[in-house]
């Protein structure tokens, strides 16, 4: 699994370092580098990213008032050049503290961090909820609540059986980010919860009611994973 | 460092953090060569802005102003400098006005020249050997 991460850092040269260790290591893809808190505020509100690298003191909103505003909680490396933060990054409960100008290997010891800190949030296994966008808000819905997803263009429809919720994704992306423990790609138009499929019947299966074809290209894919007695 | 494909090494001059630099940097002269280049630059236009801000009597400014140069003394091995330039922070933090602040001041201005210095007759240095050997 790569980080999606974002680097809010006003120091160009300390950003530049960052995305090189970045890509160096290989676990981490820096989707975007933001001068300062606000504009990454602003990008946060749309954008769900599983890291950030953050610097504390910046011109304008400091990284702790960002952390302040975040709806969710991605992991957080923070980055700085001042020792006396640590509490405050005791408080936030953030993942590392990188001192700034620091070397390969401490930088790798923090995304190794972050990866020890990630298989303990998922259980020591797979992610067990997905956050989607919707309505403007951040929606934790767990992988037992989405009977499938259905695409609608440039949308997706997440159904569950108390509620739909639409939201602007492709199945083609969200294909690579759920659980494949849990969920499959049946069609080019729809991922279904596995554990939820109440019968099959040649090329459409069903669940809860709800009629989902099953591509050809899918079919023996779909066979392989249901328990067949 | 050592260039393995060149078998040339390159050594930081010892009046920098010369083990630092090399940790940091590794083999990857091109970087080193990068971020000394864009140090000066930037150590240049902070400088200047320090200057004004000193003047403006905005202590608050300047400590900024001094948090943001501080780093990049790191990344050209002054990791001395960086010391005194911490401890100014905390002089720009207790002074009330800018006759207290002064003589501090006054010191970490000429630090940042000699840093200026040091670090382009380092860039320096690294564009001859990447030049000639990368």
């Amino acid at each position: 699994m790569k980080f999606q991460s974002i680097i809010v850092e006003d120091l160009q040269v300390a950003a530049e370092f960052l995305k090189r260790f970045c890509e160096k290591c290989g676990m981490v893809d820096v989707v975007h580098h933001f001068l300062n808190a606000e504009d990454a505020m602003q990008f946060l509100k749309d954008n769900v990213v599983d890291l950030i690298f953050l610097d504390v003191e910046m011109p304008g909103a400091s990284g702790f008032e960002l952390l302040d505003h975040l709806v969710y909680t991605p992991q957080v490396i923070l980055t700085t050049s001042k020792t006396e933060y640590a509490y405050d990054a005791f408080q936030y409960n953030v993942t590392d503290y990188l001192k700034k100008p620091f070397t390969y290997q401490r930088f790798l010891e923090a995304v190794q961090k972050v990866s020890k800190k990630t298989e303990q949030q998922n259980g020591g296994g797979e992610l067990d909820h997905m956050f989607i966008k919707t309505d403007g808000k951040l929606i934790r819905l767990h992988n037992d609540d989405i009977l499938f997803i259905e695409s609608m263009g440039d949308y997706v429809k997440f159904i569950t059986s108390a509620k739909k919720y639409i939201t602007h994704n492709t199945i083609k992306n969200l294909e690579t980010k759920v659980n494949p423990q849990v969920f499959m790609k049946v069609h080019r138009s729809y991922i279904v919860n596995f554990t939820k499929i109440n019968d099959i019947q040649e090329n459409v299966l069903f669940i809860n009611g709800n009629m989902i074809p099953i591509s050809k290209t899918h079919k023996s894919g779909v066979m392989q994973k249901i328990n067949i007695l | 460092m050592y260039n393995e494909d060149q078998k040339t090494a390159f050594h930081f001059s010892p009046e920098l953090d010369r083990a630092f630099l090399q940790e940091l940097y590794s083999d990857d002269l091109q970087q080193a060569e990068m971020v000394f280049e864009s140090s000066v630059q930037q150590l240049r236009a902070e400088q200047q802005l320090a200057e004004a801000r000193f003047h403006d009597g905005d202590l608050t400014g300047l400590k900024k102003v001094i948090h943001k140069m501080k780093p990049l003394l790191g990344y050209i091995g002054m990791n001395k400098f960086m010391e005194e330039f911490a401890l100014f922070e905390q002089v720009c933090l207790q002074s009330i006005s800018p006759a207290d602040a002064e003589k501090g001041f006054l010191h970490v201005q000429s630090l940042t020249a000699e840093a200026i210095q040091k670090a382009e007759k380092e860039m320096n240095r690294l564009k001859h050997h990447n030049t000639q050997y990368l």
